[in-house]
C-alpha cells in the first residue's frame, strides 16, 4: 500500500460524527464506489450476485449494494475495500459494461434516527423535495439539496444516506448539521 | 410545476433545466446541399406557440435524462412526457 | 380601561410592552392591536398620503391602517400589522409616518392641501422643470409619503426552506377548514391544515354562538386534541399559504418565532413548498366598510372586528359604541357588545325593514353622514326620516357586507362571479385545478353551512383522488341566514374613504371616472386603489361598486377583482430561504485546500470553487510580488498547481471515438491509446465554445477535460448529443471531476520531480513524450494517471490520484522537490503563464469568437461533421479577419488594460474604425513589462505594427506593438524537450 496517508472529504484523518437529539450523522469514509453503465446489446449483469434495481430503487447484498442512477446506469457500493481497485473488480464482474471509478467523487453521510422514522423524515423535509410516503426503505433518488446535486438513499426505516460531491462536502455537512440542530429546538 | 417523468413519476420542475422546442432533436443533414440554410433555421428559428408545445427538459438534478414534455403553454397543463432518446430513435427509425 | 370580561386571553400572566416609548400591559393571547385597544388607545397610525390620524380597522391580516414598526436595532421591522402581531413580553412598537409624534404630525398639513393631491396628482403636477423629478420631487415625496423605515442593517435572523407533501391541504382552520380536516383525517388521507392565526378556530373564536350547545372554543379544543393525536395530519398554525402554483404546489410561510422576542437558535420563518394532490380553500371572508364622510376617524372600525375584539380579546375601543350596517351580521356586534356591558348608542341600518336582534336603539332606514373627533371618534351624524342628529359615541362598527376570500382561487386567473344575494364575488370557473373553495370563501356564511361545506368539499376532493371519506357528525350550529342591501357609500360633499391605506376616497374614483380612467385596471393605477401592503382587501369591491354606479352599469359589468400572490406580504428574507453569506451557494474545495490554507494561500472564488489565487511569502507586501515569483519558479524550476476544478468526463462505449469526433471540431477517433489531444468544441452556431484535452485510456475509453466554468454545461450538452442527437451511438458518460485530485507540475525540472514519485515508470522523452498519458502507480502503489500536457509552455505534467490522496501528494511533491525549487502557484500565476504562452482561455472564448480568431481555424476538420462545423463556415463568421495577437507597450513601464479597444495609429476613435479589443493583460515577469492578448483586424499580418489601445473608461490610451501571441518559446521546443 502507498506510503501516502489519505484525508477525509472534510479534510480530517477520521470521519466526522455528530449527534443531534434523536439523529446522528456519520461520515462514511470506508465505502468504495464505481459506476456501471450498460453498453448496447449487453444483458443486465448481476455483479456480486446483485439483481440491479429499477428506477428510483436501491438494493443491498453481501457487503455490496446497487443504486439506480439513470436509464441503464447504476452506482455500486462496497464496504471495506476502499483501498482496493474496486472499479477493476466490478469491471471483472461485469466485463461488457462501462465501469468508472467513483469512490473519491462522493462524500457519504449516513443519517440514523434513534427514535423511529419521524425525526428522519422531519430532517429530510427541511432538505429535499421528497415525499416520505413514496420513500420507504429501498428507495433512492437523485435530487437537489441546497443547490447541490445529491443521491438520497433510504437504507432502512430509520436510516438514510446522502451522497454529495466530495468537493462540496463541507457545505453538505453544514446543511445537514444546521437542519438537524434546528430540529432539536422545540418552539413553545 | 410537476413533470411526469416516464420512469420516476411526477418530479418538481425545480429539478429540471429547460431547453425549449423539441425541434432541436432534428439536427439537419450536414452533407445536404442546403445544409447551411437548414442549420440556420435549426439554430435560430423556434416556434413559441400559445398552446400545445413539445419541449425539451433536462432532469439535471435527477437521472440526467432529456425528456420531451408536451405542455400547454397557456394553462401549463402537461399532456405527457417521453424519454427524448426514445423519441429521437423513433424518428431516426422512421426516417423522419 | 376598556378591558371587558371573558375572552380567550390568559389573565394569569401579564405581558409588558411599549408603544411609542410608553409602557402598557396585556396578556398572552392578545395581539398588539387588542392590547392597545384594551389600554384605551384608538390612535395607532397616520395615513400614507394625507397623514390622517388612524385607528385599527380590522382584526386580521387585511388591516390597512394599524401598521407599526416592531423591535429595534437590526431586527427593526416596518409595516407590521398590529392586528397580527402576537403580544410578547418586552415587545417594542412604534407608530409610523408621523413627525414629531403620532398625536401631532407636522405633515398633517398635507390633509389641508388635499385638493392638490387628488388621484393622479403626480402624473400631472411634477412634469417640469426637467430634472426636478429626480433631484427634488421624488425625494420630497418619498420623505412625506411613506410607511415604515428599514434598519439598513443585515437581518440577524435565520430562515429556512422546507418541503411537504400531502393528499389534502386545508387552507384555513375556521369552521369549514376544521370540518374539512376532520373529514379527511378520519379517511386516512394525509392532511395538512394551515392557518395564519396563532390559534385554530377562525371566525368561531370571535363569536358567541354555540356548537352542540357548548362554547365553540370547547369544540375546537376537543377537535384540536383529536387532530394532534393522529399521525396523518400536520396542523400548522402561524402559517400563511400565500400563493398557488402549477400542479398543486403551494407556497406557505410559517412564522416560527415571530411571536418571540428573539428567535434564539430557532429560525425566524420557514418557507414551505407544499405539494398537495388536492386543496380545500377555507380562507373565510373579509368584511368591507361603507364609505361616508370622515369614516376614517380613529374608533371607526369594521363591525366584525369590533365584535372579535370584544368576544375573543375582551377589549372594546370605547364604552359607548354605535353600529352602521347594511346587513344582519352587523347587528350581532351590537348584541354581543351590549351583552358585555358596553353601551350601544344606536344601530343605523339603511334597510327600512331591518330588525333589532337585542335591546338597542335601531335607526332603520338611516345612514351615517359624518363623524367628529380628529384623534378619536366623539360623535357620528345620522340622517333618517329626513332628520339629522349627532349621536355621541367613542367607536363605531361598520359593516358593508362580507367578501369571500377568493384570493388564492384567482391566482391562476380564476374569475370570481358576482352573487346578487350576497352582494359579493364568489369563486367561479377556471381557478387553479385541484383547489376547491369551501365555507365562507365559497359564500356559505352561516356556521352550520360552513361546517357542512367544509366536510362535503373535503369528501369530494378526496373522492377525486380515490380516497373514500365519510362525512363526520358535525355539531349542531347556527343556521342563521344573512341578508344584505347594497349600500357601498353615502353620498356627500366631504371625503369618504374607500381605500384607507392609500388614501383613496369616493371623490378620487369620481375624478378617475370623469377623466375616463374607467376600466378597473386603469382605476387601480390612476388612484392607487388596492395597492400596497393590504392589496385592497377591504377596498376593492367598494371601489368597483362606486365606479359601477358612476358608469351606470352593474358591478360584474364593470369588472372583477382578481389577486396575485402573495396573499399577505412575504419578507424577502424568507423567500431567500437562508441562502445568504456562506450559504449563498455551495463551496467546492479542492483536494489540496487545507494544505493551501496551511501555506497561507489567498483564495479566490471561481464559480462554486474556492481556488488558491497566490501564496504570499514572508516579506512580500504586494500580490504582484508573489505572482511574479510563482511564475518565475515555473519557468526556471518547477511549480505545482491544483487543477482539480477542471471538469473531467469519462467517456466509454463502442462508439466513444466517433461520438467525440462529432463533439469536437478536430479528430478524436484517430487518437492513439496512451495519447492526449487538445480539443476545441464549437457551439452549433459556429462560435468557439470550450476547450480542453481528450485522453485515450483504452480502445473504447476516453477522459475529456473541460474548463472549470463550463464543466456542468459541457456535460449537459454531451448528454444532449448522446440522448437526443445520436442515440444510435453506444456511448456512456459520467463526470469524474471530484474523484481525482489533479496537480499540474510545470517547469523544466518537473520531470526530475516526478521521477522521484513514480513507481519505476520511465518518464524519458522517448517513452513518455509530449501529449502522452498513462495509468501508473506512485509513492509505493498509489493508483494514478499521468498526462504530459502543458498550459504554461514549459515541460509539464498533470498527475491525478484519488482525491483523498491529493493533500498528501502535494505535501510529498513539495518535500521531494525542495532542492528543485518546487513552488506552489495559484490561479493568478496560472493566468500569467498562459497569457505569456498565448493560450486562449475564458476571456478569449467568450461566445463572440471563432476558431479562426483564436488561431485554431485549422483545427476545425473539413473531413467530418461536428457540432458547429457547418455554421462555422457561413460568411459572417468565415469572413471575420480579427486574429489573436500579442500586444506589448512601447514604453516598458506602460500599461496594458484588458477591455481596451484597438485602433490604427492615426485613426479617429469611432465604432467604424474600431479594430478589435484586448482580452487579457498581465505583468509578464518573463518579458519584463505588461503584456496583453487581443483580437485585432488582420492581426496575423500586422506583426511589428504600432497601434493605439484606447481605454475611455479610464480616459487613457497607450501605444502598443503587435507581436506574436506566444511570448514564450514560440516554437514549442520546451514542451517537447
Amino acid at each position: 500500500m502507498s506510503e501516502l496517508r489519505p484525508i477525509t472529504a472534510l479534510g480530517a484523518v477520521l470521519p466526522r460524527f455528530g449527534s443531534f437529539g434523536a439523529l446522528e450523522i456519520r461520515e462514511n469514509a470506508a465505502m468504495a464506489l464505481a459506476s456501471l453503465a450498460l453498453r448496447f446489446g449487453t444483458v443486465e449483469p448481476m455483479p456480486f450476485g446483485l439483481i440491479l434495481p429499477g428506477p428510483g430503487r436501491w438494493v443491498a447484498g453481501q457487503g455490496v449494494a446497487a443504486l439506480w442512477t439513470g436509464p441503464g446506469q447504476w452506482m455500486i457500493e462496497a464496504e471495506c475495500c476502499i483501498e482496493l481497485d474496486f472499479a477493476a473488480e466490478l469491471k471483472q464482474a461485469a466485463p461488457r459494461c462501462s465501469v468508472t471509478e467513483q469512490t473519491d467523487g462522493w462524500v457519504a453521510f449516513e443519517i440514523i434516527s434513534r427514535a423511529g422514522a419521524i425525526p428522519l423524515e422531519a430532517l429530510l423535509s427541511k432538505l429535499v423535495n421528497i415525499d416520505p410516503a413514496d420513500f420507504g426503505p429501498g428507495r433512492a433518488t437523485r435530487t437537489g439539496l441546497q443547490h447541490m446535486s445529491c443521491f438520497v438513499v433510504r437504507r432502512g426505516d430509520t436510516h438514510v444516506v446522502v451522497l454529495g460531491a466530495r468537493s462540496s462536502a463541507g457545505s453538505l455537512w453544514d446543511a445537514l448539521e444546521t437542519a438537524a440542530k434546528r430540529l432539536e429546538e422545540k418552539v413553545t | 410545476m410537476l413533470i411526469p417523468h416516464p420512469s420516476l413519476g411526477p418530479r418538481d420542475a425545480e429539478e429540471f433545466t429547460y431547453l425549449g422546442d423539441s425541434r432541436l432533436l432534428d439536427r439537419p443533414d450536414p452533407n445536404a446541399p442546403d445544409a447551411e440554410s437548414a442549420f440556420c433555421d435549426y439554430v435560430f428559428l423556434r416556434d413559441n406557440p400559445a398552446g400545445v408545445h413539445r419541449e425539451l427538459w433536462f432532469h439535471e438534478q435527477g437521472d440526467r435524462s432529456w425528456l420531451v414534455v408536451t405542455r400547454d403553454t397557456v394553462t401549463h397543463q402537461v399532456l405527457g412526457a417521453e424519454m427524448a432518446r426514445d423519441v429521437a430513435l423513433a424518428r431516426k427509425g422512421s426516417g423522419a | 380601561m376598556t378591558r371587558l370580561s371573558g375572552g380567550l386571553i390568559d389573565r394569569s400572566r401579564t405581558l409588558s410592552f411599549t408603544f411609542d416609548g410608553k409602557r402598557y400591559h396585556g396578556h398572552p393571547g392578545d395581539t398588539l392591536a387588542s392590547a392597545l385597544l384594551a389600554n384605551g388607545l384608538r390612535l395607532m397610525g397616520r395615513s400614507f398620503k394625507y397623514h390622517r390620524p388612524r385607528g385599527v380597522l380590522c382584526a386580521g391580516s387585511e388591516e390597512p391602517n394599524a401598521l407599526v414598526e416592531l423591535r429595534s436595532g437590526a431586527r427593526q421591522e416596518p409595516n407590521t400589522r398590529a392586528t397580527t402581531v402576537e403580544l410578547f413580553d418586552g415587545l417594542e412598537a412604534r407608530s409610523q409616518n408621523r413627525w414629531p409624534s403620532l398625536g401631532f404630525d407636522a405633515l398633517a398639513v398635507n390633509d389641508l392641501l388635499a385638493p392638490f393631491f387628488t388621484a393622479g396628482f403626480y402624473y400631472k403636477t411634477f412634469m417640469w422643470p426637467k430634472g426636478f423629478w429626480e433631484k427634488l420631487y421624488e425625494p420630497a415625496i418619498r420623505k412625506a409619503a411613506g410607511l415604515g423605515s428599514l434598519s439598513m442593517r443585515p437581518d440577524p435572523d435565520a430562515y429556512e426552506r422546507g418541503y411537504l407533501h400531502c393528499d389534502l391541504l386545508v387552507i384555513g382552520a375556521g369552521a369549514a377548514g376544521l370540518a374539512a380536516a376532520l373529514t379527511a383525517v378520519r379517511s386516512g388521507a394525509r392532511v395538512i391544515l394551515t392557518d395564519e392565526d396563532f390559534r385554530p378556530g377562525g371566525r368561531l373564536l370571535s363569536e358567541t354562538e354555540t356548537l352542540d350547545g357548548a362554547r365553540a372554543s370547547d369544540w375546537i379544543s376537543a377537535l384540536k386534541a383529536e387532530l394532534e393525536s393522529l399521525p396523518n395530519i400536520r396542523v400548522m398554525q402561524r402559517t400563511t399559504v400565500f400563493g398557488v402554483y402549477d400542479h398543486g404546489i403551494y407556497g406557505a410561510v410559517e412564522r416560527v418565532s415571530d411571536h418571540l422576542a428573539e428567535p434564539g437558535h430557532r429560525v425566524r420563518q420557514t418557507l414551505w413548498r407544499i405539494t398537495a394532490k388536492r386543496a380545500v380553500l377555507a380562507a373565510g371572508a373579509t368584511e368591507r366598510p361603507i364609505a361616508f364622510a370622515d369614516n376614517d376617524r380613529p374608533g371607526i372600525m369594521l363591525a366584525g372586528a369590533m365584535r372579535a375584539y370584544a368576544n375573543r380579546w375582551a377589549a372594546s375601543p370605547s364604552e359607548t359604541i354605535a353600529v352602521f350596517t347594511n346587513n344582519d351580521d352587523g347587528h350581532r356586534t351590537a348584541r354581543d357588545l351590549a351583552a358585555k356591558g358596553v353601551h350601544v348608542a344606536a344601530v343605523i341600518d339603511p334597510r327600512p325593514e331591518a330588525r333589532a336582534c337585542a335591546d338597542y336603539r335601531l335607526i332603520a332606514g338611516g345612514i351615517v353622514t359624518g363623524a367628529r373627533g380628529r384623534l378619536g371618534l366623539t360623535a357620528i351624524q345620522v340622517q333618517a326620516n329626513g332628520k339629522s342628529e349627532w349621536i355621541d359615541c367613542g367607536a363605531m362598527g361598520v359593516s358593508g357586507g362580507w367578501n369571500p376570500n377568493v384570493h388564492l382561487f384567482s391566482h391562476h386567473r380564476g374569475r370570481p362571479v358576482w352573487n346578487d344575494a350576497l352582494q359579493a364575488f364568489l369563486p367561479g370557473e377556471g381557478g387553479p385545478s385541484g383547489l376547491l373553495p369551501a365555507g365562507a370563501a365559497a359564500g356559505c356564511f352561516s356556521t352550520a353551512a360552513a361546517l357542512r361545506s367544509g366536510a362535503e368539499t373535503a369528501r369530494s376532493a378526496l373522492q377525486e383522488i380515490g380516497i373514500a371519506a365519510r362525512l363526520p357528525n358535525l355539531p349542531c350550529a347556527d343556521e342563521e341566514g344573512y341578508t344584505i342591501a347594497p349600500t357601498f357609500y353615502v353620498p356627500g360633499k366631504k371625503r369618504a374613504w374607500v381605500d384607507f391605506q392609500n388614501d383613496v376616497t369616493v371623490k378620487d374614483i369620481k375624478l378617475a371616472h370623469a377623466e375616463n380612467m374607467r376600466p378597473v385596471e386603469h382605476l387601480k393605477r390612476y388612484t392607487t386603489l388596492g395597492m400596497a401592503t393590504d392589496q385592497g382587501k377591504t377596498a376593492n369591491v367598494t371601489g368597483l361598486a362606486v365606479m359601477a354606479e358612476l358608469d351606470k352599469r352593474s358591478i360584474p359589468e364593470t369588472g372583477t377583482t382578481i389577486f396575485r400572490p402573495p396573499f399577505t406580504p412575504v419578507a424577502l428574507s424568507v423567500l431567500g430561504g437562508g441562502d445568504t453569506g456562506l450559504h449563498f451557494r455551495p463551496r467546492r474545495l479542492t483536494p489540496t485546500h487545507y494544505w493551501a490554507e496551511g501555506q497561507g494561500a489567498v483564495f479566490v472564488e471561481v464559480g462554486q470553487w474556492i481556488r488558491a489565487q497566490y501564496y504570499p511569502r514572508v516579506g512580500e507586501t504586494h500580490w504582484r510580488q508573489s505572482v511574479d515569483r510563482e511564475a518565475r519558479a515555473v519557468r526556471r524550476g518547477v511549480g505545482l498547481c491544483d487543477v482539480t476544478s477542471l471538469g473531467k468526463i469519462d467517456v466509454q462505449g463502442a462508439h466513444a471515438g466517433e461520438f467525440l469526433n462529432r463533439l469536437y471540431s478536430n479528430m478524436m477517433a484517430t487518437l492513439k491509446i496512451g495519447r492526449v489531444r487538445y480539443g476545441l468544441m464549437l457551439r452549433e452556431d459556429g462560435f468557439a465554445y470550450d476547450d480542453g484535452t481528450c485522453a485515450r485510456l483504452g480502445e473504447d475509453h476516453y477522459v475529456v477535460t473541460t474548463t472549470t466554468a463550463n464543466a456542468g454545461l459541457v456535460y449537459r450538452n454531451m448528454e444532449f448529443a448522446r440522448q437526443c442527437l445520436w442515440p444510435e451511438l453506444d456511448v456512456q458518460l459520467i463526470s469524474t471531476t471530484d474523484a481525482w485530485a489533479q496537480i499540474a507540475a510545470a517547469g523544466p525540472k518537473s520531470r526530475a520531480l516526478l521521477d522521484r514519485i513514480v513507481d519505476g515508470f520511465d518518464l524519458s522523452n522517448e517513452v513518455f513524450p509530449f501529449m502522452a498519458c498513462a495509468a501508473l502507480t506512485v509513492c509505493g502503489g498509489l493508483r494514478a494517471r499521468l498526462f504530459r500536457i502543458s498550459f504554461s509552455g514549459e515541460l509539464a505534467y498533470e498527475i491525478a490520484v484519488p482525491a483523498r490522496y491529493g493533500h498528501a501528494l502535494m505535501e510529498r511533491l513539495m518535500e521531494l522537490g525542495a532542492d528543485l525549487g518546487a513552488t506552489p502557484y495559484g490561479t493568478e500565476a496560472l493566468g500569467v503563464l498562459r497569457i505569456e504562452k498565448g493560450h486562449a482561455a475564458g476571456a478569449e472564448l467568450n461566445g463572440q469568437t471563432t476558431a479562426a480568431m483564436i488561431g485554431l481555424g485549422s483545427m476545425v476538420s473539413q473531413k467530418k461533421d461536428s457540432v458547429g462545423a457547418v455554421m462555422s463556415r457561413r460568411d459572417g463568421l468565415a469572413s471575420d479577419k480579427r486574429r489573436l495577437v500579442g500586444l506589448q507597450p512601447l514604453d516598458p513601464a506602460g500599461k496594458v488594460v484588458s477591455g481596451s479597444h484597438l485602433f490604427a495609429l492615426d485613426a479617429p476613435r469611432s465604432l467604424d474604425t474600431d479594430q478589435g479589443w484586448i482580452t487579457s493583460a498581465c505583468y509578464s515577469p518573463h518579458v519584463g513589462s505588461m503584456i496583453g492578448l487581443g483580437f485585432l483586424e488582420n492581426g496575423d499580418e500586422r506583426l511589428g505594427e504600432v497601434i493605439v489601445a484606447a481605454n475611455p473608461l479610464e480616459g487613457e490610451s497607450a501605444h502598443l506593438r503587435v507581436v506574436p501571441a506566444h511570448f514564450v518559446d514560440p516554437g514549442g521546443a520546451r514542451l517537447r524537450e
